[in-house]
C-alpha cells in the first residue's frame, strides 16, 4: 500500500505539472493606424468556411504594405470570403459574402464604424445616394436596397428569370438614372435597373456567364463572359469581350476569344478609356479600338492570375497571385508600360482592390 | 443544465460509493496474461507495425465515436469540424484518403470523396479495431499511403438471450441510447445493436472573432464587446441499427450476416464568423447509408479459404436554405448523392509446418455513383442539374509468402496488384522482416519497405466542375523500422512498448485548386516527404487485490514536408509542414480500478498546426497547441436479477478555448451520465 501512494503522489504531480497547461489566446489588442492620403485595400478572400478573410493596405508612395488591417485595428476576424470593397462617403464598405454581413470601415484608421447584416450571400455593394444603395448577391434572386445611414436592409429588387437557387447577380456600374448588373453564375445576361423605381427595367442576353462589368468614358458598358465550362449542362461556347452602349442597351461589338480561354476582370484605368484584363496574360486595349491586341501587355508568368486594378491617379497595373491559395497571395505592381515596380505578400487569396 | 449535471454527477457517485458491492462481481477490463502469450508472433503479422484497441477502449460508452477513440488512443491525428461533425484523420502526416478503412472486410472510404467521416462510426458498434501502419497497410489493401483502419464485429458467443441497455443523458441536452438483444445458441448467435444519440447541441461559448457593438441613437458605436454565443444550428439525430447472425455449421464452415443501417440527420454548425440569423438559414446534411456483409469460413488444420459478398447503399443529402422573409424556407442549395456499391473478397490462407504461410486474398467493388450538385435554369429556360453519373469496378489481389526459419527470425513478401476502372497500378511490392533480438524482454526488431498507389477519386476525376479525368494515381514509396519488447509477470504487471520510424515520399500528390475560371479543380502537383517516429506503450499493473491500473501512451513526431516544385516564383510552400498536419502528437489514456470503481482519465496533445502551406502563422491563421483531459468515474453492481453501471465524465475537463479547425467553436466543459443494466435472464 505505501508503494502505491508512492505512485500516486507521483501520478498527481505530473498530472498537474503537464497535463494543466492552456492554451495561448491574445484578444482584444486594438492596434491604431493613421493612414492618411491615397491608398490601396487589397481584399483577400481566405479559404471557404475557414473564416481567415483579411484586408490589407498598401500605400504606393511608401511601398509599403500592412497586412490583417481589419483585425489589427478591431481585434476580431473580418470573416469568410471577403468579396469586395468600395468607398463611399469617407467609409470603406467591405462586403464578406459567407459571413452575410458589410463593415463599414473607418478608411483611415481602419477601425469599423457600422455594419450592415442580414444578406444571404453578398458580392459588392453600389451606392446611388448617401440613403440608398444595392447589394447583389449569390445564391438569391434579389438585389437587396440598403440605407447605408442607418446599416438596415429596406428592400429588394426582384430579377427576372432566377430562383434563390440559381439567382447570382454581380458587379455594378450606374450611367445616368440606370444601373446594370452582370448575372454571372450560370447565367448570361445583363440586367438594366431604374435607380428611381428600384426595379428591373430591361435585360440583355450576351455570352455565357458574364464575370464582370465597367463603365468607360464613351458611355460603353464592356463585359467579359468565361464561357461555361466542358460538360457544363448550361453550355460551353467561346468567351468575348462585350462593348453595350448604355444608352440604348445593345450589343455594339463583341470581340472573341478561342474556346477554351478564361477571361476575366475587366477593369478601367483613371481616365477610362483602356481596358485590362487577365486571360491568361494581362491584356490591355483602347476603348475605341475596334480589335482585340496581338500581344498582351504581360506576359503569362507560370501562375493564375485572380485579381487585377489599375491605378486611377499613376496608371499603375496591380496583378494579384493566389499562387496555391493555402498562403499568402502576392501583389505584383508594374507600370503602366509593363516594368515592374514593386511586389509583395498580401493575404490568403487576393481577389479584389478598392483604391482610396 | 451544468450545475444540475454537476450535482447529479456527485449524487450518483455518492450513492455508488455507498451502495453494497457483491463478491461475485466480474470485474472487466483487466486480466493480466502472462507475457510468454503476448509474446507469440503470429504468421500474418510478421513485420508489420499494428496498433489494437482493446474492448475496454472502443466500449467505453456509448457516446464516442471512432473518431474520440483514435484522438485519445493513437498517435492518429483527428481533425474535427466540430462536435459530432464531420472528423477526418492524418496517419503519419498524410491525407485524409490516403487512411483505408474496413469494415468486416468491406472498404467503407467514400468512393466519391475518398475519406472516412469517423464521426459516423460509433465505437460501440465496433468489436474489434486495429491500426495497420504505413507499409503494413499493403497486407490488407492498397491506397494506405499512410496507413489502414481494420474494423470489425465479432459475435457474443454466449448462451441464451441477453440483453443490454445503457441511457446517457448529458451537457447541451444530449441523450445518448444503446440497446442491444442477443441470443446464443451452440450453433446460433443472434445480435442486435441500436443506438441513438440526439442533441441540439447549442453549446455556450464566448466567440472572440466577432465583436458586438453597442450603438447610440444615431448608430454611432459608443462600445464593444465579444458576445457570448450558443454553437448556432449545430443539432444533430443519429440512428444506427446493426444486425448480426452467424452459424457455426460444424467441421470447421461458419457463415455470418452483418448489416448495418444508418440514419443521420446532422446540421451543419455556422461559422463563428457568421452575422446571418440562425432562424433565417437551414443548413443540413442527411444521409442514410446501409452497409452489409455476408461471409462464409471454413477453417482446417493447416488452410483456411473464405468469401464474403456485400452491398452498400448510401444516400447523401446536403442543403442549403435560406427563408426570404415570406417564412418559407427556400433552396440555396441542394446537392444529392447516391451510391450502390457490389463488394465481393475471397481469400485463403496455407500453413506449410509452422515456417511457412501462403495467403491470397481477392477484392471486388463495384461502385454505381449519382452525383446531383446544383440545380439550374438552362440558357432554354429548361431545369437542368449540374452533376454526374458515373461507375467503377475497384479490384485489389494479393499474394504473400510468410516465412520463418527459426524462432527468431520471419520474412514475409507480399505483392498486390489493383485496378481501378481500366487503369491498373504496377505490382506493389511489400517486404516485411523481424528478428527477436532477446526472448527475455521480448524484444523485437522490425523492418518494412512498400511501394503504393492512391488511385484519384470519383470526385477527382468527374465532379463537375472541375474533375479531372487525366490525373494520375499518387505513387510513393515508404520504409519502417522499429522494435517491441514486453515484460512482466501473470497477474502482476505487464509493461510493452514499441517505437518506430518511419519514412514516406509520395508523389503526384493530389490537390484541389483554383483554375482560370474560377472553380476549383484536382491536379498532381506535390511531392511529400513525410516521416517520423512513432512510440507507444501500455502498462497494467495489479498493485494487489483490488487496485489495478491500466495505462497507454502514444507520442508521435510527424513531419510532412512538401517537396514538390514551387508553383510560381511566389510560392514559399516548399520546404514546409503541410498544413492542418501538428508535428507532435500525444496521448495518454489511464483506467485505475478498485473493487467495482473505476476511474478513467484521457489527455491528449497536439502541437501548433499551421493553415497555410506557408507555415506563416498570422493573427488570422493561428491554430496553438492544446491540451485536452476528460475523466470518467464508474461503477459496476450486481444484483441477483441484473448487472447495473452507473458511469459519469467529464470532458474538457480544464474548460479549454479551443479549436480543431479556424471558426469551428468547440464545447468547454460538459457532462454525462450514463445508466447501464443488463438483466441476468435466468443466468443468476
Amino acid at each position: 500500500m505505501r508503494l502505491f501512494s508512492t505512485y500516486l503522489r507521483l501520478a498527481v504531480l505530473i498530472f498537474l505539472s503537464v497535463f494543466t497547461g492552456c492554451m495561448e489566446w491574445e484578444y482584444g489588442v486594438e492596434e491604431e493606424f493613421s493612414a492618411s492620403g491615397s491608398g490601396l485595400f487589397i481584399v483577400n478572400e481566405g479559404n471557404f468556411n475557414y473564416g481567415n478573410a483579411t484586408l490589407s493596405y498598401y500605400n504606393p508612395a511608401t511601398k509599403e504594405v500592412e497586412n490583417e488591417i481589419f483585425y489589427r485595428a478591431n481585434a476580431m476576424r473580418l470573416g469568410d470570403v471577403a468579396q469586395s470593397m468600395t468607398l463611399y462617403d469617407g467609409k470603406g464598405w467591405v462586403v464578406v459574402n459567407n459571413s452575410h454581413v458589410i463593415f463599414a470601415i473607418n478608411p483611415d484608421t481602419f477601425q469599423e464604424v457600422g455594419r450592415i447584416e442580414g444578406f444571404t450571400s453578398p458580392r459588392y455593394i453600389h451606392f446611388i445616394s448617401d440613403e440608398k444603395a444595392y447589394v447583389s448577391q449569390i445564391w438569391d434572386n434579389r438585389i437587396a436596397i440598403v440605407n447605408p445611414k442607418r446599416y438596415e436592409i429596406t428592400g429588394y429588387i426582384e430579377c427576372p428569370a432566377m430562383t434563390m437557387e440559381s439567382g447570382s447577380t454581380e458587379q455594378m456600374v450606374q450611367w445616368g438614372d440606370y444601373l446594370f448588373v452582370n448575372c454571372w453564375s450560370y447565367q448570361n445576361r445583363i440586367l438594366k435597373i431604374d435607380t428611381r423605381t428600384d426595379k428591373v427595367v430591361a435585360e440583355l442576353e450576351v455570352g455565357i456567364q458574364p464575370t464582370s462589368i465597367v463603365l468607360d468614358r464613351n458611355g460603353k458598358l464592356w463585359t467579359i463572359t468565361d464561357g461555361g465550362y466542358e460538360g457544363s449542362p448550361y453550355g460551353y461556347e467561346a468567351p468575348a469581350l462585350y462593348r453595350i452602349d448604355a444608352e440604348t442597351f445593345s450589343i455594339e461589338k463583341a470581340f472573341r476569344f478561342s474556346r477554351g480561354d478564361a477571361p476575366s476582370e475587366v477593369q478601367l484605368n483613371g481616365s477610362r478609356d483602356r481596358l485590362y484584363w487577365i486571360n491568361d496574360d494581362i491584356w490591355a486595349m483602347g476603348v475605341d479600338d475596334e480589335h482585340l491586341p496581338v500581344r498582351p501587355f504581360l506576359e503569362y508568368a507560370g501562375t493564375i492570375y485572380y485579381g487585377l486594378t489599375i491605378c486611377p491617379l499613376s496608371g499603375d497595373v496591380y496583378i494579384a497571385d493566389a499562387i496555391d491559395y493555402q498562403q499568402p497571395g502576392k501583389i505584383y505592381r508594374y507600370t503602366q508600360t509593363g516594368e515592374k515596380i514593386h511586389e509583395f505578400y498580401a493575404g490568403i487569396i487576393p481577389g479584389a482592390f478598392c483604391w482610396k | 443544465m451544468r450545475g444540475f449535471l454537476v450535482i447529479l454527477f456527485v449524487v450518483l457517485t455518492a450513492y455508488a460509493a455507498q451502495a453494497q458491492t457483491t463478491e461475485n462481481w466480474i470485474d472487466e477490463g483487466l486480466s493480466i496474461p502472462e507475457v510468454a502469450v503476448l509474446g507469440e508472433k503470429p504468421m500474418k503479422d510478421i513485420g508489420t507495425q499494428k496498433t489494437s484497441f482493446s474492448e475496454s477502449v472502443l466500449k467505453e460508452n456509448i457516446a464516442l465515436s471512432m473518431a474520440d477513440v483514435l484522438t485519445f488512443n493513437s498517435s492518429i491525428f483527428v481533425k474535427t469540424y466540430g462536435r459530432a461533425t464531420l472528423s477526418t484523420v492524418s496517419f503519419r502526416g498524410t491525407s485524409p484518403s490516403h487512411t483505408q478503412v474496413s469494415w468486416n472486410g468491406l472498404r467503407i472510404n467514400s468512393p466519391m470523396l475518398g475519406m472516412t467521416d469517423f464521426s459516423m462510426i460509433p465505437s460501440y458498434f465496433i468489436d474489434d479495431a486495429s491500426l495497420l501502419h504505413g507499409t503494413s497497410s499493403v497486407n490488407d489493401t492498397g491506397g494506405g499511403l499512410g496507413g489502414s483502419i481494420r474494423l470489425s464485429t465479432k459475435p457474443l458467443q454466449a448462451e441464451g438471450f441477453g440483453v443490454q441497455y445503457i441511457q446517457g443523458i448529458g451537457s447541451f441536452r444530449t441523450f445518448d441510447e444503446f440497446l442491444r438483444l442477443t441470443y446464443g445458441s451452440r450453433k446460433w448467435q443472434f445480435s442486435t445493436r441500436a443506438a441513438y444519440s440526439s442533441s441540439p447541441n447549442d453549446f455556450k461559448y464566448r466567440n472572440r472573432d466577432k465583436r458586438e457593438n453597442i450603438y447610440d441613437e444615431d448608430k454611432n458605436i459608443i462600445g464593444r464587446y465579444y458576445p457570448i454565443e450558443r454553437n448556432r444550428s449545430g443539432a444533430y439525430k443519429d440512428l444506427h441499427i446493426l444486425q448480426e447472425i452467424s452459424f457455426n455449421a460444424g467441421r470447421g464452415d461458419s457463415f455470418a450476416l452483418k448489416a448495418w443501417y444508418i440514419n443521420s440527420n446532422r446540421e451543419l454548425a455556422m461559422l463563428t464568423t457568421d452575422y446571418g440569423d440562425e432562424g433565417d438559414f437551414d443548413n443540413r446534411q442527411r444521409e442514410q447509408t446501409l452497409r452489409s456483409v455476408l461471409e462464409w469460413n471454413h477453417l482446417r488444420q493447416t488452410w483456411k479459404i473464405g468469401a464474403k459478398a456485400g452491398y452498400v447503399y448510401s444516400w447523401t443529402a446536403y442543403d442549403f436554405k435560406r427563408d426570404p422573409g415570406n417564412g418559407t424556407m427556400e433552396v440555396m442549395t441542394r446537392s444529392r448523392s447516391l451510391t450502390n456499391t457490389l463488394f465481393g473478397q475471397v481469400e485463403g490462407e496455407y500453413y506449410i509446418g509452422n515456417k511457412w504461410l501462403f495467403t491470397a486474398n481477392l477484392t471486388a467493388h463495384q461502385h454505381f455513383v449519382e452525383s446531383r450538385d446544383k440545380n439550374i435554369i438552362r440558357q432554354d429556360g429548361n431545369k437542368a442539374i449540374v452533376g454526374y453519373d458515373q461507375s467503377r469496378v475497384e479490384l485489389s489481389g494479393a499474394l504473400s509468402a510468410k516465412w520463418r526459419p527459426n524462432e527468431r527470425l520471419g520474412l514475409s513478401l507480399v505483392l498486390r496488384e489493383e485496378m481501378f476502372g481500366r487503369d491498373f497500378s504496377p505490382i506493389i511490392p511489400a517486404f516485411f522482416t523481424e528478428y527477436e533480438l532477446s526472448r527475455r524482454g521480448n524484444i523485437v526488431l522490425k523492418g518494412s519497405v512498400s511501394q503504393n498507389f492512391r488511385f484519384p477519386t470519383l470526385n477527382d476525376l468527374y465532379f463537375l466542375p472541375g474533375g479531372n479525368p487525366d490525373l494520375r494515381k499518387e505513387r510513393g514509396w515508404t520504409y519502417d523500422a522499429g522494435v517491441s519488447f514486453a515484460v512482466g509477470r501473470e497477474n502482476s504487471f505487464l509493461l510493452s512498448g514499441s517505437a518506430s520510424w518511419f519514412d514516406s515520399y509520395v508523389k503526384d500528390w493530389i490537390l484541389w485548386l483554383a483554375t482560370p475560371k474560377g472553380f476549383l479543380s484536382p491536379r498532381n502537383v506535390k511531392e511529400v516527404h513525410a516521416y517520423g517516429v512513432e512510440l507507444k506503450t501500455d502498462l497494467a499493473v495489479a498493485f494487489n487485490r483490488h487496485w489495478k491500473l491500466d495505462a497507454s501512451a502514444t507520442f508521435s513526431w510527424t513531419p510532412s514536408i512538401n517537396e514538390g516544385e514551387p508553383m510560381t516564383e511566389a510560392d514559399k510552400s516548399v520546404g514546409k509542414q503541410l498544413p492542418y498536419i501538428p508535428e507532435l502528437s500525444a496521448t495518454l489514456s489511464a483506467r485505475l480500478q478498485w473493487r467495482r470503481w473505476a476511474f478513467h482519465y484521457k489527455w491528449c496533445y497536439y502541437s501548433e498546426r499551421y493553415t497555410m502551406s506557408s507555415n506563416d502563422i498570422t493573427l488570422t491563421g493561428k491554430l496553438p497547441d492544446y491540451y485536452m483531459s476528460n475523466i470518467s468515474l464508474e461503477k459496476g453492481f450486481s444484483f441477483s436479477w441484473a448487472d447495473l453501471t452507473l458511469k459519469g465524465c467529464i470532458n474538457n475537463l480544464f474548460d479549454e478555448d479551443y479549436i480543431s479547425v479556424l471558426s469551428r467553436p468547440m464545447p468547454g466543459i460538459n457532462f454525462e451520465i450514463f445508466i447501464g443494466i443488463t438483466p441476468k435472464w435466468g443466468k443468476r
